[in-house]
């Protein structure tokens, strides 16, 4: 039991990332809100983050800026942050192009649930 | 060395193109129409340059800043990448020539230069995504390609466009994600994002971490296939390309699915290497997936009363075409993928405008009020009908050829069973293109012969589309001009 609980603990930042990434696929994918759904797509975008930076983490590392004085200090990986910075930017313009998507929909539609959406959709081509 | 330089001008030349489009809002639109057009056809010697070169003298690699390739991004250009960037801005060309007479259907007048705007955006984010050497500079360049697509389908201020957008850019997004994690995972168990660097570690990583391999293998597939539309994750495609305008839905269809097959091509080859994916039964599971994608694709196709959602359903299936090919994971089966990706590139930009003319004209998009329409619009229907004989795979067209080196791939093979589905797809094909042919040219004799009926369409819609038929024409009987050029391509693949 405490073998177990010691895995976890040492691998808690990977268990978390993972949960977070299947917490935002499942709300992407069950929930019928639009907003809903653009939330679990940041849920999903966040889960990857905390992996990358996960990743570059180094126990008992140091924030990456060189100090000249001290020398034989261990410093984390900056890499993997750096790629998050963009990955951030990114997931951010995804998120406002598919916010200005659900108000052009409610504009026209005004709803934003997926389930009346398509009953509407549905309605609209047996009219023509 | 201004050579090397050349693959970062042509993404420089886009993105300068997009950028100055907004500034010339005042002037005339011919101003940009013309400005837009020097810039693709430089961009189009300057990548057939860059493929003569890397063909003939010595492949270019370029780090940005100088920084190691640990560090730094890395733009290689070998027959590869500069074999595609030319097809792509070949195409890219047509369609431009094509959308400046159409006035892009349905697109209000105020919203031209923003369209063009995104479609030089698209352009550079795939010259990007297939220059890039960079397993992470690949996923912002696909971020940036699947915002653009998302955008230049929901620009037509309809209802439903907006709804398609919205699935398409979630299901992206999703693919995008898992895509980033499988990244994640190989730079846990490599420590880099270089491809050139990672296939030299992966075998060592693999016979250490084989989870994270095995798990980041199984992302990367799954989120570049929702973005190609590989079977069972094609329910985005045929809403997103037919709500999208004709000239977008032949950027989206002929070119944008193509690039996320050539990176999962790219991912596989050069980043996994063979030994790992049949280890791990790959090719098995890619295979019957593409089996799956040709023969329902079509069936899917038959029943669809829209002539642009036919179209979606087909692109499905030869998606299909394409990933038989990838995944016999031989070098004839990878040329033969290439060569149709070429000709299906041709066959659906053909396709795609052709009807996006009739849409244009007639407005009507239902395959029943095709009647007659070969006398109404000789020309559309008759490039219509060459491409559709092209999907079909009748000899004398570049169908024929790119089929005949799948059929001859699978039995090198000896999987005699995929050369079955593959003529049942086959013939599924002429189900639904043939009937549209004979409704529009041997039925309905009222139009018959009387020159007063015909329509006259702008020169610069009519003189792309004749450009096509004659090039999917011509590569059906000299497929032999760029055999060679495809056979180097995928000899930098499979070594």
């Amino acid at each position: 039991m405490k073998e177990i609980i010691d895995i976890i603990v040492e691998n808690i930042n990977y268990i978390g990332a993972i949960a977070l990434f299947l917490i935002g696929l499942r709300i992407v994918v069950i929930h019928t809100n639009l907003i809903k759904r653009i939330m679990g797509l940041n849920i999903m975008g966040t889960g990857v983050f905390l992996f990358f930076v996960a990743i570059g983490n180094v126990t008992g590392g140091v924030v990456p800026i060189v100090d000249p004085e001290s020398a034989n200090v261990i410093y984390i990986n900056p890499l993997p942050s750096v790629f998050i910075l963009t990955g951030i930017v990114v997931v951010v313009s995804i998120t406002v192009y598919s916010l200005s998507l659900v108000i052009r929909i409610y504009e026209n539609y005004n709803t934003i649930d997926q389930k009346e959406l398509s009953d509407l959709i549905s309605e609209e081509n047996n009219d023509h | 060395m201004i050579i090397e330089q050349l693959p970062i001008i042509n993404l420089l030349l886009f993105l300068f193109m997009a950028l100055i489009i907004p500034l010339l809002k005042r002037k005339p639109f011919k101003i940009t129409l013309i400005l837009g057009f020097i810039v693709l056809i430089l961009v189009f010697i300057s990548s057939g340059y860059l493929l003569w070169y890397v063909n003939n003298v010595e492949i270019i690699s370029y780090t940005f800043g100088g920084h190691e390739t640990r560090f730094g991004i890395e733009f290689l250009v070998n027959p590869f990448s500069a074999l595609f960037t030319t097809v792509i801005s070949g195409l890219a060309l047509i369609i431009y020539v094509y959308s400046s007479g159409d006035k892009t259907e349905g697109i209000e007048k105020k919203e031209f230069g923003r369209y063009y705007v995104l479609l030089f955006i698209l352009l550079l984010s795939m010259f990007g995504i297939l220059y890039t050497n960079d397993l992470f500079n690949t996923y912002v360049f696909i971020e940036i390609l699947s915002i653009t697509t998302c955008a230049i389908i929901s620009i037509k201020k309809k209802k439903d466009t907006y709804t398609s957008a919205f699935r398409y850019v979630m299901m992206n997004e999703i693919g995008s994600l898992s895509y980033l994690f499988g990244v994640a995972l190989i730079y846990m168990a490599t420590g880099f994002t270089n491809i050139t660097l990672v296939s030299e570690s992966i075998q060592t990583a693999f016979s250490a971490y084989p989870f994270n391999i095995i798990i980041a293998l199984g992302f990367m597939i799954i989120g570049l296939g929702i973005k190609a539309a590989i079977f069972p994750f094609h329910i985005w495609l045929p809403d997103a390309h037919s709500s999208a305008p004709s000239t977008s839905s032949a950027i989206l269809s002929a070119i944008v699915i193509k690039v996320y097959l050539l990176v999962m091509v790219k991912v596989l080859y050069s980043v996994f290497g063979l030994d790992i994916l049949v280890e791990m039964n790959i090719p098995i599971i890619l295979l019957i997936l593409s089996a799956t994608a040709m023969i329902l694709g079509s069936v899917f196709a038959i029943a669809q009363k829209d002539v642009k959602r036919m179209l979606g359903y087909s692109s499905v299936a030869q998606v299909g075409y394409i990933l038989l090919g990838i995944s016999l994971l031989s070098l004839a089966g990878l040329e033969a993928a290439f060569f149709h990706i070429i000709s299906h590139g041709l066959m659906k930009t053909a396709l795609f405008l052709s009807v996006g003319e009739i849409i244009f004209y007639k407005k009507t998009r239902k395959v029943n009020d095709f009647d007659g329409m070969g006398f109404i619009m000789p020309v559309a229907m008759g490039v219509f009908s060459i491409a559709a004989l092209g999907m079909i795979g009748l000899p004398l067209t570049s169908g024929f050829i790119s089929k005949l080196n799948l059929g001859i791939a699978v039995l090198e093979n000896n999987y005699v069973i995929f050369l079955v589905v593959l003529i049942l797809s086959s013939l599924l094909n002429v189900i639904y293109y043939l009937p549209i042919i004979i409704l529009a040219f041997l039925r309905n004799e009222k139009y018959h012969y009387r020159m007063t009926t015909i329509e006259h369409t702008p020169k610069t819609m009519i003189t792309p589309l004749i450009f096509l038929a004659i090039l999917i024409v011509a590569l059906g009987l000299f497929p032999n001009v760029i055999m060679p050029v495809i056979e180097s391509a995928a000899k930098t693949l499979i070594p």
